[in-house]
């Protein structure tokens, strides 16, 4: 479904040119759900950015099923790390929004919002404020917001980014639902190794800059999941075994950025 | 579910400070004393009883002007000189202040130019105003477009600075056009600044407009006020002060309704 084939892209800074991303190469096949996890700095979020369609200027290709696309792009629906829902409008507002901008008629685009709302585990909330919320459903609106649109590929960057670890969990039993109920092709990218071994089929390791593949490692736990896998032995030896891989380049990753600390003073 | 609770312990915190009637109480107490104190001074004769005349006679102005055709057409013209100039400025400052805020390059370029000029009293353009539309309403109006001009140009710049990025990069995913964006993302993401900036325009437009009137003209709330200065009516002139002062006061709050209507600003979680 997602194919993302040689993709390099450079940034110039002040001190020459980083190399954000070298020759990534990756696929998301339909229905699958794949993570995608490296450390600060592996250039995970400029990937985000590149699929997504809002940075352009890279060498390499994304193609959806066989075809290059070039910018956004209908097939691809994004959640972005940051808070992100429309503070005026309320939560079915905010999720009929995609289809309100494309012409859907206002008794269907609120029907089909207040069953996306229900999907992500928010009925009774339709009429109230995102301030009103709490930062998890918040950025649940937000995902129920991108499905509205339709997408072939959701495509998230560290949606829970910012909440607890045992929120997390619980918000993950819900993204599992959602994936199982809408066969829902997604390619999550994370810096979590619990939260990746816990939602993805497929788990594509980065290194420290420039951001290469390392490893590709599946993840055979059976399905449907809760976040109770969490206490089995496979968890841990698959959460082991990609923090032996992660560990090197995270610990990279720190070093550059005590050198550049150091540097600075 | 633990976001339940969340939830209302958000909603609950909305409920502290002090209740509707208890602030209406005191702005009513506020005026009363404000008054007592007017009419003590009056009475004492400790200033002249032309510079602070007794409650009764303003009141007894106040009703004789209400009564007076006079009033209405001197109030129209006023409004009407209040409502052209700030509609002209409010429309040139958001033409001025969005590419302010959007382009660093014209922002820095311009903007010492916006913030220097806005400090200047506008009532120093009212020569040339007059030199080149005459004494009549539509020097008013140049000078109540000027007065507004700025606080709009400028509180539209920060207005348009402010705005989250993230909400823009959701506007382009979903691939809005242009105008989509404009009137789906910026315009509500603005609706504070643009709804400060109307205030603010607004009140100084008055100001303006009446600097002028008082100056020089021949119609009018402000040139009203000076012709009753001019042959000593003291009382009323305070019932024309008392009319401007309630008419700001009521446009003022019915502004300021318009942009609590909706869309709270999240909390920080």
């Amino acid at each position: 479904m997602l194919a993302v084939e040689n993709i390099t892209k450079r940034f110039a800074t002040p001190e020459g040119t980083i190399s954000a991303l070298e020759g990534v190469a990756l696929d998301v096949p339909k229905g699958r759900f794949v993570a995608l996890i490296g450390p600060s700095g592996c250039g995970k979020s400029t990937l985000f950015n590149i699929i997504g369609g809002l940075v352009d200027d890279y060498a390499g290709r994304v193609l959806i099923d066989g075809h290059p696309i070039d910018g956004t792009h209908h097939d691809v629906g994004m959640v972005f790390q940051e808070e992100s829902t429309f503070p005026w409008l309320t939560t079915v507002e905010n999720v009929a929004f995609p289809l309100d901008v494309t012409g859907v008629p206002k008794a269907e685009r609120l029907e089909r919002a207040r069953r996306l709302l229900a999907l992500v585990g928010l009925e009774g909330f339709e009429n109230r404020f995102p301030a009103e919320l709490s930062g998890g459903m918040r950025q649940r609106t937000a995902i129920a917001r991108t499905l509205a649109f339709e997408p072939k590929l959701l495509l998230m960057d560290e949606p829970f980014g910012a909440l607890d670890e045992q929120t997390r969990l619980l918000l993950g039993d819900q993204v599992l639902r959602i994936h199982r109920e809408l066969e829902q092709t997604t390619l999550l990218i994370t810096h979590s190794i619990t939260e990746a071994v816990q939602l993805a089929d497929q788990v594509i390791v980065m290194t420290y800059r420039p951001g290469r593949v390392k490893r590709v490692v599946e993840i055979d736990l059976p399905r449907p999941r809760t976040s109770e896998i969490v206490s089995s032995p496979e968890f841990g030896r698959l959460v082991a075994t990609i923090w032996n891989d992660l560990r090197e380049e995270a610990s990279l990753g720190m070093k550059d950025i005590e050198l550049h600390a150091r540097a600075g003073h | 579910m633990a976001e339940t609770a969340l939830n209302s312990v958000a909603r609950s915190s909305a409920a502290i400070g002090p209740t509707r009637t208890r602030i209406t109480l005191t702005r009513v107490a506020t005026v009363l004393a404000l008054a007592l104190i007017w009419e003590i001074v009056a009475r004492s004769g400790l200033l002249y009883e032309d510079v602070v005349p007794p409650l009764g006679k303003v009141a007894q102005a106040f009703v004789a002007l209400l009564v007076a055709p006079a009033t209405y057409h001197h109030l129209g013209v006023t409004a009407w000189e209040v409502l052209a100039g700030f509609a002209l400025g409010f429309l040139a400052g958001v033409a001025v202040g969005v590419p302010m805020g959007a382009r660093r390059l014209f922002g820095d370029a311009v903007g010492p130019y916006v913030d220097g000029f806005a400090t200047a009293p506008k009532i120093i353009f009212l020569p040339i105003a007059m030199l080149a539309f005459g004494i009549g309403i539509a020097s008013k109006i140049a000078l109540a477009a000027l007065s507004a001009f700025f606080p709009v140009a400028i509180v539209t710049a920060a207005g348009v600075r402010q705005i989250d990025p993230v909400l823009v990069r959701v506007g382009r995913s979903f691939r809005l056009t242009g105008w989509q964006m404009a009137t789906r993302i910026y315009l509500p993401a603005m609706r504070a600044a643009v709804v400060t900036s109307m205030r603010l325009g607004f009140g100084l437009a008055v100001v303006g407009t009446l600097l002028g009137e008082i100056k020089l003209s021949n119609a009018g709330l402000g040139f009203l006020a000076n012709e009753h200065y001019s042959n000593f009516r003291i009382p009323e002139l305070y019932a024309v002060l008392l009319l401007v002062f309630i008419l700001a006061v009521g446009t003022n709050s019915l502004m300021s309704r318009l942009g609590r209507r909706r869309g709270v600003k999240a909390p920080a979680l």
